[in-house]
């Protein structure tokens, strides 16, 4: 994994989790990587990752269980976009407003590319 | 685990390298020691291990004295120096001949260590070249199981693949019991690898604080202008790369380096904020 | 767990400084041997080759003990610590989980014990394998001699080199034993003492110390001696207080070596990097 300049270590870790967990390379209920290896995988501090792991806890995203190890939620999928979605509400969705507005772009163009890009990207 | 308590420490009387420096260093974190060329990151390690003496103060590594170099306390440190000298024998009779002054020493895991960095073990030590060699006093020294690591400029001589080594060994060698102190000029190798940064300038510790910390009371972040809040400002492509005190609870990416940068240009002013 | 002293981890630090200065220690008596044994071979093989002469000459083996023992120990004694004159080197070894005092004692087991040891042996052993060589070549069980030894006891023996040991017995000082650990004591000192040319500083300081020492005595026995004393007949005294005066030698002597070996461990101690 490459991390990025501009956003905390721990909250890159966090969407790389959130990411499988969409993906379904991480089903609900399985345990995920432990916070070491984890750590050694992405060669960051383990206080890092268990940064993280603490963090996503209190998102419901993942849950610990004492002793074996931290495991995704039931309703891990349902969190994880209610997480993504204030994320892309607050941090990104700004940056790209700005652009709109500078660039005088119009909804209706937007709109546009919008519904191309879905049809491109998930085949619907 | 470290408590250092107002130490004085100089190579000549008149000229102290440290004044009145006082610390304390917890196990279960990886220390990131920083500083300018001859600012005392190797002499604080030194004086760590007991391999110099201060002139006064007191510093307590696990509730020994390290001056004093007692085995029960030797044993329990692993020092990786910048410059070192190796016997000229093979791996395994080395590994043989020191190994037995750890009681916990780890073989396997030497082994697995020695794998990782494709280290071979029939290898004589005087056809290593200095990359193999740090190498290997790595993986001897964090097989021995010692509580308190201490690196000087471990990643300088490794090659690209084995910094990327060496990161994921150091991510999985920090346990809860243990205390990782790192000096370093290259950050960006091990950026991700510091939890806590302590900065050394001007005979004391200009820094001392957790990543976590220190994101939270500065904010780190590219900027088309710059405007007042901007402590510190290094111009790059597309703008400037600038740290600002932390008004919005943002979220940003320590900049080990720009940190580093602001702290010797505009020290009173960070001082400031951290305090 | 004792700090200062344990039988097993010193045996660990013998095992582990043999490693690295086994080498210099082997090569050392390797040459050590090559020397001795080339001395006898060209002193002594013509009485090989030749008709037998009663004009062997063995008068160069003491010299050649005592000159080339103090070369060997002194030089063995000057390296123990000579690399703690680079950095890198130190660091390891002071960073080695065993006591100073165990360190201490591991370098007074190389330079004064083994070093000692192992040249009086290796001479013993060359000389021993000459001399037999030479008395296979000369004895002779037909012609016997008869004289009184060193002790004036009566003797008779067979073969004439026999003769030679009896009764050429040299005068043995005891006393003087302590001088080995002197010299060990002395070059191990310089070797922590200088951080390059170890041996050449040493073997200077001491000459200019005992230079001055000796000029000092000789001045101060004069001055206080001065119309009293035929000074000759002082520094060539071979009187009744003779044994006396060698055994206040090797007090002497035994004290300094210690006082020396203490400043060795105290520079040890305090030894940074």
């Amino acid at each position: 994994m490459e991390f990025r300049d501009n956003k905390a270590i721990y909250l890159q870790i966090a969407d790389y989790v959130c990411e499988r967990i969409l993906l379904a390379k991480w089903k609900s209920e399985e345990k995920i990587p432990s916070v070491r290896e984890m750590a050694v995988e992405l060669e960051v501090n383990p206080n890092t990752v268990m940064r993280t792991y603490e963090m996503l806890q209190t998102k419901n995203i993942i849950s610990n269980k004492r002793g074996i190890g931290f495991f995704v939620n039931e309703d891990a999928i349902a969190n994880v976009k209610a997480y993504r979605k204030v994320q892309f509400m607050d941090d990104e969705l700004p940056v790209v407003f700005r652009n709109i507005y500078l660039l005088n772009i119009g909804f209706d163009e937007l709109q546009n590319r919008y519904d191309a890009f879905v049809k491109e990207t998930f085949n619907t | 685990m470290i408590k250092i308590n107002d130490l004085n420490f100089g190579y000549t009387k008149k000229d102290l390298l440290f004044k009145n420096l006082s610390m304390q260093l917890k196990a279960g974190h990886i220390y990131g020691l920083l500083g300018k060329n001859g600012a005392g990151k190797s002499s604080l390690l030194k004086n760590l291990a007991g391999l110099v003496y201060a002139h006064s103060g007191s510093i307590e590594v696990m509730g020994f004295d390290p001056a004093k170099r007692q085995p029960s306390l030797l044993k329990q440190i692993c020092f990786i120096p910048e410059e070192f000298h190796l016997p000229s024998v093979k791996i395994d009779a080395y590994v043989k001949a020191n190994a037995p002054f750890y009681p916990d020493f780890d073989h396997q895991y030497l082994n697995d260590l020695l794998s990782e960095f494709d280290i071979p073990v029939a290898q004589k030590l005087v056809n290593m070249s200095y990359g193999q060699k740090k190498k290997l006093i790595i993986a001897f020294g964090l097989a021995t199981q010692a509580k308190l690591i201490i690196m000087d400029e471990p990643t300088n001589g490794l090659d690209i693949p084995s910094k990327a080594q060496f990161r994921k060994i150091m991510a999985a060698a920090l346990t809860e019991d243990r205390c990782i102190i790192i000096s370093t000029h290259q950050v960006r190798d091990l950026d991700n690898l510091i939890d806590t940064v302590i900065m050394l300038d001007e005979n004391a510790v200009a820094l001392k604080a957790s990543i976590e910390e220190i994101t939270s009371k500065l904010c780190f972040k590219r900027m088309t202008e710059l405007d007042e809040t901007v402590i510190y400002a290094e111009p790059s492509l597309s703008g400037y790369n600038a740290v600002t005190p932390n008004y919005h609870h943002e979220d940003s990416k320590l900049d080990m380096e720009l940190l580093f940068n602001a702290m010797l240009t505009e020290k009173n002013k960070l001082k400031t904020v951290f305090n | 767990m004792n700090n200062t002293f344990n039988i097993q981890r010193f045996s660990m630090l013998l095992k582990r400084q043999w490693l690295e200065f086994g080498k210099i220690y082997l090569i050392t008596l390797g040459v050590a041997f090559g020397v001795i044994a080339t001395f006898y071979m060209v002193a002594i093989w013509p009485s090989f080759q030749e008709m037998p002469s009663y004009d062997i000459r063995l008068n160069f083996r003491e010299p050649l003990f005592l000159i080339f023992g103090f070369l060997f120990i002194s030089v063995i004694a000057s390296s123990y610590f000579a690399h703690f004159g680079q950095k890198a080197k130190t660091v390891i070894d002071l960073l080695i989980p065993a006591s100073t005092f165990e360190k201490f004692l591991a370098a007074i087991f190389f330079t004064a014990i083994l070093a000692v040891v192992s040249y009086v042996v290796i001479f013993y052993l060359t000389d021993l394998g000459f001399i037999t060589k030479l008395r296979t070549t000369y004895s002779s069980l037909a012609t016997s001699t008869s004289f009184n030894d060193s002790r004036g006891k009566f003797t008779m023996v067979r073969d004439n080199y026999d003769y030679f040991f009896s009764a050429n017995k040299m005068n043995l000082y005891p006393q003087l034993y302590a001088i080995p650990l002197f010299v060990t004591a002395v070059f191990l000192l310089g070797s922590i003492y200088f951080n390059k040319f170890h041996y050449i500083k040493t073997a200077i300081s001491v000459m200019i110390f005992s230079g001055i020492w000796t000029y000092i005595v000789m001045n101060s026995i004069d001055f206080l001696t001065r119309g009293r004393h035929n000074k000759q007949d002082f520094m060539f005294s071979n009187g009744p207080d003779k044994d006396l005066a060698l055994w206040l030698v090797a007090l002497f002597i035994s004290v300094l070596t210690v006082i020396f070996w203490v400043i060795t461990y105290v520079r040890l101690k305090e030894k940074e990097v």
